[in-house]
């Protein structure tokens, strides 16, 4: 096994990822050595497929808007578990981020007089997200890979897929990953190490994510002994198309889509009477769901879908080709249905993961007893720092990526360690991770790992979704655990080394299991409805007992949970209404 | 509707023109010679009328062609989803698998059921899962924006996840034949190697320059553009690098010295952009036999994009801009 020593590994190359390597390679003026490992081609990490926008106040007094005005709405969005210190980092540093990636190519659709334009999204009290027609996350990618290779002193390892966090003694001294492309074990030592490995929604069957969002560093770190925070809260966007769960973007509703239920009626008007379709996300979902209960949905006969109409036809078909290109050539492709003519079937799939890594305002993860842990880092939607608290507002996740990439790549590529582990122990730990890895691919079981995976799906697309109860989320609880036991008992069929995804599906399928039952845990335990996450029998939010975080933790095989305060600075909790 | 795309004249010159000719023969070898000559007027006179009317169809059909491509799209849209909303059916996947340990292909078919919606990418990994899990595929969003699932599929370059199966088993004769994108190095079954792609991307300093590096990280300012400089470029900002250009490209697969449609595209989509300060050195770094000038004008890169990118028409306007700036590239050369 070959060992690689690097001043600095970034695991994960999403926007998070590129945007901390990059400023951790410049903050240490090219001289630190640094390692981009992803699982996929670096350009192709879940961020391209983010549609509408990233936020942020560009110009405060054209516009009349404020910092304070988007810390308010982001913290209301939250159902105010969102830290607000975190939030006021957040909104000063998103505008200067837009700057930045218009100086490296991002594509903006411009306004008059050339200043960057700016789209209405969900929740925002004012039209702040800047946006590259509906193809913002790719362009951001794109602009963000093409500047990396400018940086010589980082190197990118493609298709290596990360199996184990080395934490010794409070310390993170790098990771043990193998090579897709050719099944050999690397052993990655480092002195610091940034985990940016994006969101977990695939624990769900219906979801707008792509094939890698899986976990995998969330996994690893709660496997490290390292805290998870506010996972039970997942994030349902409201518009992914039928059956496939592919996005359709919130700005269909902020250039002005209609959602209609099967009556042709506007829907929205009986929930959030002044926002509408703009209302925030959790809203929309639940209201999406309860006209499908009570009726007013269409069925898809393929897959048994139910679903409600988006309606974009008033915007007709330059204004559609101008801002949403992307909608259009997606709905015609996947549906053959034209948004200018057609309606668009729609229904809630799991998005984002607002919970994650237990970070500090500086991204630094947190063990146990909250304290750093040593030349450890978590970035984008794999850490929870927390400026989403129980619902995230659309557009915030770009800039979440961008301004914690800056602070984090920063702040490493500054700072000094050495990794402590000497070489013959960390040989050690990777090859007994290369052993433990091997026993999977020779299990001898007769289970079909993907239908594991398959039933994990149907079980959390139904006791885990928009409204969630008691006894559903038992049931999830239990069935998670056979599922688990079943683990066991599978079988990789594929036992070569060449780009064997088998084998790396399965090690997915195991990380994204272990998220599923923290998940469960977390959701179970709190008794209120809160953000995204809506228990029947606890309809209300209850500020007095539950206006704080969970965090998880492993402990043997099981989850140990523990609370910690929500920061609150200026905003007090009120009544959230639109 | 396309029988209707030409006049009666042209028809009857199909007929009419052999025939009088025939008749001339006829008249010769019979040696009525009072005939040839009126046969032969008549047939100049045909000709005359023939190819006037024949220009008129020209026209027409052109016109023709440009209003019903709109309306034919339209009409695919609704004549394929009607037949097919009902019921599914069980087709052939044809794999033709590359053993990366042996260097062989193995054609494998597979059956799968797909319905209305199914696309390529569906079907491989549903195979993967509960047919043959050995079966390797490189996918992720599976929403035509990641680049990951290059593949040829019945022939041509396309994207997995884009391409819906009972769309071209329809329209292809029933199957669904995949193949690894030959052009590139090949790792596993469909999955190709990428690093030589990569390079090439590389070789053409693909990101934004400016002279001050220093302004160019300061987050104070934007830099303003307006929505016709930003239209300049922006057609050619779409690519995903999935690799389906390069492959297409007939010039590449013969001399892989010259560095292909991908990286020159958008070596061209930075030159374009206002607020790169490189200017026309962007042009002069790909004036060579491996740059633009390598290229044969097949066309069939802009044919293989997915995404609308025309790396052809690209590369021509950075020929022509070349051929217009001749002398300050001597310039450029001795400064250099």
């Amino acid at each position: 096994m070959e060992l690689l020593d690097y001043d600095i590994i970034v695991l994960g190359s999403g926007i998070a990822g590129l945007t901390s390597a990059i400023h951790a390679s410049r903050e240490s003026g090219g001289k630190k050595s640094i390692a981009l490992v992803s699982k996929l081609h670096v350009m192709r990490s879940h961020s391209v497929a983010a549609e509408g926008g990233i936020s942020g106040v560009l110009y405060p007094d054209t516009d009349n808007d404020s910092e304070k005005l988007h810390a308010y709405d982001t913290i209301k969005g939250s159902d105010y578990l969102a830290d607000q210190d975190a939030v006021e980092i957040l909104v000063k540093g998103a505008p200067e981020e837009i700057k930045f990636f218009d100086h490296i190519g991002v594509p903006w659709n411009r306004r008059e007089g050339g200043k960057i334009s700016q789209r209405a999204f969900g929740g925002m009290s004012i039209p702040r997200t800047a946006f590259a027609a509906d193809k913002t996350g790719f362009f951001m990618m794109r602009a963000l890979y093409d500047e990396l290779l400018t940086y010589d002193n980082v190197e990118v390892f493609n298709e290596r897929f990360a199996t184990k966090l080395v934490v010794e003694k409070n310390r993170a001294d790098g990771v043990i990953a193998f090579n897709i492309e050719n099944g050999n074990f690397e052993a990655f030592r480092a002195g610091e190490t940034i985990i940016a490995t994006g969101g977990a929604s695939r624990m769900y069957g219906f979801t707008t994510n792509s094939y890698s969002n899986t976990g995998d560093g969330t996994a690893m770190a709660y496997r490290a002994g390292i805290a998870l925070k506010d996972m039970e809260f997942v994030q349902f966007h409201p518009t992914a198309l039928i059956p496939s769960g592919i996005l359709i973007t919130e700005a269909a509703r902020g250039e002005g889509g209609y959602l209609k239920n099967s009556n042709g009626a506007r829907f929205m008007i009986d929930y959030a009477k002044s926002k509408m379709e703009l209302a925030p996300r959790d809203i929309v979902s639940r209201a999406i769901i309860s006209e499908i209960n009570a009726g007013r949905g269409f069925t898809d006969e393929d897959s048994g879908l139910e679903y409600v109409h988006l309606d974009l036809r008033h915007l007709g078909s330059s204004k559609i080709d101008e801002k949403l290109p992307m909608i259009k050539e997606m709905t015609i492709k996947m549906l053959r249905l034209d948004p200018s003519t057609d309606e668009i079937p729609v229904r809630p799939a799991a998005h984002f993961t607002m919970g994650g890594i237990h970070t500090n305002i500086d991204g630094a993860a947190l063990n146990q007893s909250e304290k750093p842990i040593i030349g450890l880092w978590a970035v984008g939607e794999c850490a929870c720092v927390s400026i989403h608290g129980a619902n995230r507002l659309g557009s915030n996740s770009l800039s979440q990526c961008s301004v914690w990439g800056r602070r984090v790549g920063t702040i490493a590529g500054r700072w000094h360690k050495d990794s402590a582990t000497q070489k013959s122990s960390f040989m050690e730990i990777a090859e007994n991770e290369e052993k433990s890895i091997l026993e999977v691919i020779d299990s001898e079981g007769d289970v079909n790992p993907y239908e594991i995976r398959d039933s994990m799906h149907r079980i959390m697309d139904k006791y885990m979704y928009v409204y969630r109860n008691t006894n559903g989320m038992n049931v999830a609880r239990n069935e998670l655990a056979k599922l688990k036991t079943k683990l066991k008992d599978i079988y990789v069929q594929d036992r070569g080394r060449l780009y064997n995804t088998n084998l790396r599906e399965v090690l997915e399928i195991m990380n994204l299991l272990d998220l599923a039952q923290v998940t469960v845990e977390c959701a179970i335990r709190r008794r209120e409805s809160r953000g995204a996450h809506v228990v029947l029998e606890y309809p209300k939010r209850d500020d007095k007992h539950w206006l704080k975080h969970t965090l998880a933790y492993m402990s043997g095989n099981k989850v140990k949970v523990a609370y910690i305060p929500v920061k609150i600075r200026g905003w007090k909790p009120e009544e959230r209404r639109y | 509707m396309r029988s209707s795309k030409y006049s009666i004249f042209t028809y009857a010159s199909m007929i009419g023109v052999p025939a009088l000719l025939m008749l001339i023969l006829i008249a010769m070898i019979s040696g009525y010679e009072m005939y040839i000559n009126l046969f032969a007027y008549v047939l100049v006179i045909a000709l005359l009328v023939f190819s006037t009317t024949g220009l008129i169809d020209v026209f027409l059909h052109k016109k023709y062609d440009g209003s019903m491509k709109k309306a034919h799209v339209e009409s695919e849209i609704k004549s394929n989803t009607e037949p097919m909303l009902k019921k599914g059916s069980e087709v052939d996947i044809i794999v033709k698998r590359f053993n990366g340990s042996s260097h062989n292909f193995d054609k494998v078919t597979y059956k799968f059921f797909a319905n209305k919606f199914t696309t390529v990418l569906d079907a491989l990994l549903g195979i993967k899962s509960h047919q043959d899990s050995t079966l390797a595929v490189r996918c992720n969003c599976r929403m035509g924006i990641c680049g990951s699932c290059g593949m040829v599929i019945n022939g041509r370059p396309r994207l997995a996840c884009e391409t819906n199966i009972m769309e071209i088993a329809d329209s292809e004769g029933g199957r669904i034949e995949i193949s690894p994108m030959m052009g590139h190095l090949l790792l596993k079954d469909t999955v190709t190697e990428f690093t030589d792609f990569f390079e090439r991307h590389k070789s053409v300093k693909p990101s934004l320059y400016r002279k001050n590096a220093k302004e160019k990280y300061s987050t104070t300012k934007e830099y303003q553009q307006s929505s016709e400089e930003l239209d300049k470029f922006l057609p050619y900002s779409y690519c995903i690098m999935c690799g389906l250009c390069l492959d297409a490209c007939p010039v590449v697969n013969s001399n892989p010295n010259f560095i292909g449609p991908q990286a020159l595209s958008q070596s061209f989509r930075y030159y374009r952009d206002s607020r790169d300060q490189k200017g026309k050195r962007r042009l002069f770094e790909v004036d060579s036999n491996e740059g633009v000038w390598g290229c044969e004008f097949s066309g069939s890169c802009s044919k293989a994009c997915p995404k609308g990118v025309d790396p052809a028409t690209a590369i021509q306007l950075m020929k022509g801009e070349l051929i217009s700036r001749i002398a300050e590239k001597d310039d450029y050369a001795e400064k250099k």
